[in-house]
């Protein structure tokens, strides 16, 4: 039995295919597609808090203003070369970053716009849990972290205490801090904020010590008892060594950053992003309905807009078609 | 990310002979491992003594860090007014992006219901109504796990990946199956694509093309192209020389005996090359979600950002039904198998009717897959997962601790110890000893590069993890190969298991590692082993089973026992598949080391992912190419002199 080569057949089913897909496409069209004619589109910075943020502006922006939202999940530095590439329109919130300022802000390529506060306030800092203090009461002190180092031994760390850092994304300057206060850590990187969760609560559960790189507002501080430990208050350069770093972190007031042209260009999208602002505690309230709810963040930014509606009416910008 | 043919080592090719005097393996073997030993001797006792350590001249390291940042910050300031951007990648990233956005916009306006037809149909033509029936399934793993979406996206970025890959990599593969001197000249160049972490080439592509698909895009067909090209210059290669010679006495041009002749008859090998590099895009799209591919891979990322592993493990699976798939259609079109007969006159009425049944599908217009039709299986798998550890999370911890205290510290501190131009030597020494002469100038200069990249001490500390982890991969999968030869059942069951395994993203088992484990580099040593085992449980299994019967009825009916038919002649004669396991096994385990750093790895693969988040480009590539130095001494340490395989 002869058989036609299969090649030719795969030929035809791909043609085949392709007509079919641009024939119906066509019918689709004509039927008129979704949403209106903008699209924002947002960068997903990888922690829980971010996306709740995102989450709730995306909800309004769908369905106060028929906007269609494109939500793209990138790290923090490649969103800014997003901005600028004019890939991206909006950081819905930034922590510090002044050298990427410095790059695509006004005085750089002047591409990007500070979009200002976004009313959360954040802290980043070293943490340890709550029931180290009852053996250590100072040990949420810099002092009482230094004299009891070797309580943080583990295997990973050798001879020295073990210092948990998380995301490589994330803004550092831990090095600096071990090597100004002389104390007897070691960085241990978890590589990722998940694999730096996962160890905490592991050792959380067996009561063992830790010491780790973490911030607020972030939604485990809900399941975990943490004590954020005390350094000597930021001030002007005293980090700007980073081998030497004087103090601890400081606290910073979140901010958006927009595409410049996107700011520009003022439409109601942008009016909104603009307007908004919250607290940790709103977006903590969102964070916690998806991380330990196991809610989809849509799901859990519907909930929340339905029963905060004082918090976001002032949100919407005038003229916007309810 | 599954591929058991990962060609970095050359597909089974006759340019090494074996050495027609040399003396029986045996002595050889006993000879070789002596001269080892005494390497290593030198080594381990140069690493305890404290005195003579050196640390490595810092200068060129410092220099190719300095001109790649300096590099990067040009690129940075210049890609909005430089014409190699504004007329060059640009152009090709806005290319690039709208077809991917194109493809998807075209699946959506399908809508899931029109796709579902297409996609049976054209299964059923192309590779009949089995393969059917497995599209199906993935369609419907798609849809119950709410990923239609997410899916849809991932599939009109691999079709626009394999699609580029194919235009590129086909007619490269042509030339090097027709000309030596084109084949000897991209060899390397392949060899490197093969073995440079993706996750160090996402850096550079975002800085050309930008963020989201047009780089994932490239991303994913960079990795994908090796095995089009390999497989297509081997299938060029191996077509019958007499046909060739007939169809030049009958005086065809050279594009006559390649049309005519050349391609049909390489076609199914070419196919097989298809399938591989489907495999491969499917692998990568998980990790082009790093920067902002979109689809299952963002699913993933987005599922571990909240340690849900249970909804991990959905889109996990969603990938992996998307690779069976399209590895049963690519592979039933290459070998024609099940492809129904339908009469000449009558194809057109069913190409009409399949067309016709798709649109009617799609215009239904239902949209969105109806939500009461979900199914979630990441409560129970969480819930698993969680007693699964709170029942052996002591044991792994102690032996978690073990290993760190008395095989990865002392391997670390007698790499790191000795000399620098002591391990250079030992490598080159170590090389000579497998592989002879060249060979050992390679690695020694492989080694060397690690450090003159100015990654030495992370290069050493990457080597150590790789080392213990191929001893534990070893000593696992040749236990189960061997058993998997000797009971058909449980080798029956194993293989789905280990199909799963291999397309299963790493990414999905990497936080319950960590919740074995804590973060550090023993759950990223776990990734690893657990990633490398199937292809060595397989090569294992395959050698065994490749002995001749006659072979070993031979041996049972001269009164060997169970034992001494597998030590003496079961695995010496399966010596060329062992080999290529344990070479596969420790490439495999190689490609790990980014991944395994985002759970605590550290050493270059934290270098590379560091690198990508900070911006670091200096950092981030010469963490990259000190793996590229690792895996080159690595692979031809151990491709040594094999003969046959």
């Amino acid at each position: 039995m002869r058989k036609r080569p299969s090649i030719t057949t795969a030929a035809t089913a791909a043609a085949a295919a392709s007509a079919v897909v641009l024939a119906s496409s066509c019918a689709a069209q004509t039927g008129g597609g979704p949403g209106g004619e903008d699209t924002v589109r947002m960068a997903i910075n990888g922690w829980v808090g971010y996306e709740a943020s995102a989450a709730v502006l995306t909800y309004l922006l769908e369905n106060e203003l028929d906007v269609r939202v494109e939500q793209k999940q990138i790290d923090e530095q490649p969103s800014w070369q997003g901005l600028n590439d004019g890939d991206l329109d909006v950081i819905v919130e930034n922590w510090g970053h002044e050298d990427l300022m410095e790059q695509y802000g006004p005085d750089g390529n002047d591409t990007v716009v500070d979009g200002g506060p976004n009313g959360n306030k954040g802290t980043l800092g070293w943490y340890v849990p709550s029931y180290l203090l009852e053996e250590y009461p100072d040990i949420n002190t810099y002092q009482g972290v230094k004299e009891n180092a070797e309580i943080f031994r583990t295997p990973e760390s050798g001879d020295k205490g073990e210092f948990l850092a998380g995301d490589p994304a994330f803004v550092t300057q831990d090095q600096g801090m071990i090597n100004h206060f002389d104390m007897d850590l070691k960085i241990v990187y978890a590589g990722s904020e998940a694999a730096e969760i996962t160890t905490m609560r592991k050792k959380y559960s067996d009561e063992e010590p830790f010491l780790a790189y973490f911030y607020e507002p972030q939604w485990l501080h809900n399941e975990l008892d943490l004590e954020h430990v005390e350094f000597p208050e930021y001030t002007e350069g005293c980090a700007d060594d980073a081998d030497d770093v004087s103090c601890g972190y400081p606290e910073y007031d979140l901010n958006k950053i927009f595409r410049k042209d996107f700011a520009e260009e003022d439409s109601p999208a942008y009016r909104l992003l603009d307007n908004w602002t919250w607290t940790n505690d709103d977006q903590n309230a969102v964070a916690e309905m998806i991380a330990q709810d196991g809610m989809d963040a849509d799901e859990a930014a519907e909930k929340w807009v339905e029963d905060n509606r004082d918090v976001w009416e002032s949100w919407i910008p005038e003229g916007a078609d309810n | 990310m599954a591929t058991t043919t990962t060609p970095t080592t050359q597909p089974a090719g006759p340019d090494r002979p074996a050495g027609a005097e040399a003396p029986t393996w045996r002595e050889w073997a006993a000879n070789r491992w002596i001269q080892t030993g005494i390497v290593l001797l030198v080594l381990v006792i140069a690493g305890a003594l404290p005195y003579v350590r050196a640390p490595f001249p810092e200068a060129t390291g410092v220099w190719l860090d300095q001109n790649l940042n300096d590099l990067y910050s040009w690129v940075v300031s210049n890609r909005d007014t430089s014409p190699i951007f504004i007329y060059g990648f640009n152009y090709l990233s806005v290319g690039l992006g709208s077809s991917v956005v194109f493809i998807d916009d075209m699946l959506q306006a399908l809508t899931w219901p029109g796709v579902v037809v297409l996609g049976a149909f054209a299964a059923w033509r192309a590779a009949g109504w089995r393969v059917m029936l497995v599209v199906l399934a993935a369609f419907a793993v798609f849809g119950f796990t709410g990923l239609w979406n997410q899916a849809m996206t991932t599939l009109a970025l691999i079709i626009t990946a394999v699609g580029l890959a194919l235009i590129v990599g086909i007619p490269l593969g042509i030339a090097a199956g027709r000309s030596d001197r084109v084949q000897r000249a991209l060899r390397p160049v392949l060899d490197f694509m093969q073995i440079m972490p993706a996750f160090a080439y996402l850096m550079p592509m975002l800085l050309l093309f930008g963020i989201g698909n047009p780089a994932a895009a490239v991303a994913t067909t960079v990795y994908a192209i090796p095995p089009a090209v390999r497989i297509t210059a081997m299938a060029i290669r191996n077509v019958d020389k007499g046909a060739i010679e007939a169809a030049t006495s009958l005086g065809s041009t050279k594009w006559q005996i390649l049309g005519k002749v050349q391609l049909p008859l390489a076609k199914r090998t070419i196919l097989l090359g298809v399938n591989q590099t489907i495999m491969l895009a499917v692998s990568m799209v998980v990790i082009a979600s790093v920067i902002g591919a979109g689809g299952l891979g963002d699913a993933i990322y987005q599922a571990l950002s909240k340690i849900n592993i249970g909804r991990a493990l959905e889109a996990g699976l969603a990938i992996v039904m998307l690779a069976i798939a399209m590895d049963r259609v690519t592979g039933a079109v290459g070998h024609g198998a099940h492809t129904p007969q339908i009469p000449e006159r009558l194809r057109w009425w069913v190409l009409g009717g399949g067309a016709l049944a798709t649109a009617a599908a799609a215009a239904l217009q239902v949209e969105r897959w109806p939500s009461e039709w979900r199914f979630h299986i990441a409560g129970p798998v969480n819930d698993f997962s969680n007693a699964f550890e709170s029942a052996v999370g002591g044991v792994t911890s102690t032996l978690g601790a073990w290993l760190l205290e008395w095989v990865l510290g002392p391997l670390n501190s007698t790499l790191t110890g000795a000399p620098w131009w002591l391990v250079v030597l030992a490598s080159g020494a170590l090389g000579w000893i497998f592989g002879g002469r060249r060979v050992g100038i390679t690695c020694g200069v492989a080694i060397l590069g690690a450090g003159l990249l100015g990654q030495w001490d992370r290069s050493m500390d990457t080597l150590a993890q790789i080392l213990v982890a191929a001893v534990i991969v070893l000593a696992i999968g040749v236990v189960i190969g061997v058993f998997m030869a000797r009971h058909d059942l449980f080798a029956a069951l194993l293989r789905p298991v280990l199909d799963a395994m291999q397309t299963l993203p790493p990414f999905v088992y990497l936080i319950p590692a960590v919740a074995l484990f804590s973060a550090g580099k023993v759950p990223a040593l776990a990734a690893a082993v657990v990633f490398a085992l199937p292809p060595v449980i397989r090569l294992v299994n395959d050698g065994i089973r490749g002995v001749s019967q006659q072979t070993v009825e031979a041996a049972v009916s001269q009164g060997s026992t169970k034992w001494q038919l597998l030590t003496k002649v079961q695995l010496p004669l399966a010596r060329s598949s062992l080999l290529l396991a344990v070479n596969q096994g420790i490439m495999m385990i190689l490609s790990m080391v980014v991944i395994g750093a985002l759970v605590g790895g550290g050493a270059l693969g934290y270098g590379v992912v560091f690198g990508l988040k900070q911006n670091e480009l200096g950092l981030g590539l010469t963490s990259g190419l000190a793996i590229v130095c690792l895996g080159i001494f690595l692979d031809r340490m151990t491709q040594g002199r094999r003969t046959n395989a």
